[in-house]
């Protein structure tokens, strides 16, 4: 296991003891992670914002249930960041289809912004990001799922294209991530 | 890796990345529950190669004003270590009896204190909501099952705000009454519970950092206890007519 990652994973057990001082390295650590992928998702300062703070707050009730059989202190982080995040994606969604001004122009733009906030990412990217090595079809449905909460079959329906080619697109894009990981590794 | 998995990894590898959706979900989430070790364990692979993704964004910095909010948020649970014993130990008998009698000459005024002092102060913090000309004052609609609910918000967009919710039956076991505000283009925003008496009328002062947009719909919706990332229940209360 990598030394930072033996750091995080005996600061989260500290801080499962309620540990002040463990929390707020942690925090340290891992703020900026969680706050970068909660401002690419949801798009809104105060938002990302509030995510954050949530997100932290159920590490400190939650550390406990942490333990490096479930991954390493990023993926955990990262998996309970994203699953808020796409909790609050999701009901805005539903809102919007509810009852929120469903007429309104500016949040009919909001929705459909994803694509160019992705393209805004994209710029933003380092040339050797992972992202940037990956063929167009697979990064853009990746990033449809990963960063704007979308299922496979929203996909989809957002491309027009068969959930199938979908699937395999996702698969293969997944499978060159790996590639990449494992590359890094040794 | 074992064979006759293929099938599963398929699933797994979209279940990671949270897209996989409909009745595959369901198989799929039930296969985890069955205690599958090979797919939990390659699910668990795949989210790790999934944070390359992420890793590919330009890193932000949150405000520092976050942490000391975040702070303020976290108990401080720790129990008090436990003094060592020794030979001062019959002090805690001796200081207990003293103590017990200050307590008993000062209880009367405590519980009055403790009853009526935060309702005071509530009801000070509402009088200068109502005093600020920049606070709105909505009504609340019944909306789906509560049709006869009704309500005022009253909301200041400092972050500070108090609903009156009156013919809102208490909420079922298990649930509870959240209340939200919707600013636009956000996320709805948790900001607090509610609960209802037996006449069904109940209030709830707010007091939440300043958003980034103005509200423009407040909600109270029916969750299960414990669910503040979004609404996902029937609305009860909604500042517009639906």
């Amino acid at each position: 296991m990598p030394a930072d990652q033996t750091i995080a994973v005996h600061l989260i057990q500290k801080v499962a003891n309620q540990d002040r001082d463990a929390f707020s390295q942690l925090y340290d650590r891992f703020s900026s992670l969680v706050f970068t992928l909660a401002m690419r998702m949801l798009k809104v300062r105060s938002d990302a914002e509030d995510l954050l703070q949530e997100v932290f707050v159920q590490i400190w009730r939650q550390a406990q249930s942490y333990s490096v059989q479930r991954g390493s202190p990023e993926a955990w982080i990262v998996n309970i960041a994203r699953s808020r995040a796409i909790d609050k994606i999701r009901s805005i969604r539903r809102m919007e289809r509810s009852f929120v001004l469903t007429d309104d122009p500016a949040r009919a733009e909001s929705s459909d912004n994803v694509e160019s906030s992705a393209a805004e990412s994209e710029a933003r990217m380092a040339m050797n990001s992972a992202l940037a090595n990956l063929p167009e079809t697979q990064r853009k449905v990746l990033e449809l799922a990963y960063f704007d909460g979308l299922t496979q079959t929203e996909i989809a329906n957002r491309l027009a294209e068969p959930l199938g080619t979908i699937k395999t697109r996702m698969r293969s894009g997944i499978q060159r991530l790996r590639d990449m990981l494992g590359a890094q590794a040794v | 890796m074992a064979t006759g998995h293929e099938h599963w990894h398929e699933r797994g590898e979209i279940y990671a990345l949270g897209a996989l959706d409909g009745q595959e979900l369901k198989e799929f989430e039930a296969h985890l529950a069955s205690g599958c070790a090979i797919c939990e364990a390659y699910v668990r692979e795949t989210r790790e190669a999934l944070l390359l993704l992420h890793r590919s964004i330009t890193p932000m910095t949150p405000s520092p004003s976050i942490k000391t909010r975040l702070f303020d948020h976290i108990p401080s649970d720790k129990v008090a270590p436990l003094r060592p014993k020794s030979a001062w130990r019959r002090w805690p008998i001796i200081t207990g009896t003293l103590a017990a009698g200050i307590v008993g000459a000062i209880l009367s005024g405590t519980l009055i204190t403790q009853r009526y002092e935060p309702r005071h102060s509530m009801y000070s913090a509402i009088i200068e909501l109502l005093r600020d000309p920049s606070t709105r004052d909505l009504p609340l609609y019944g909306a789906g099952p509560t049709p006869k609910a009704t309500g005022r918000f009253l909301w200041n967009e400092s972050g500070e705000g108090h609903i009156f919710v009156t013919n809102l039956p208490a909420a079922p076991e298990g649930k509870m009454y959240a209340v939200w505000t919707i600013a636009q283009r956000s996320a709805p925003r948790y900001v607090g519970t509610i609960k209802t008496d037996a006449a069904g009328q109940g209030g709830l002062h707010i007091n939440v950092a300043r958003s980034d947009q103005p509200v423009e719909t407040f909600a109270v919706t029916l969750e299960p206890v414990g669910m503040t990332a979004g609404p996902t229940g029937p609305m009860v209360l909604v500042s517009k007519p639906t």
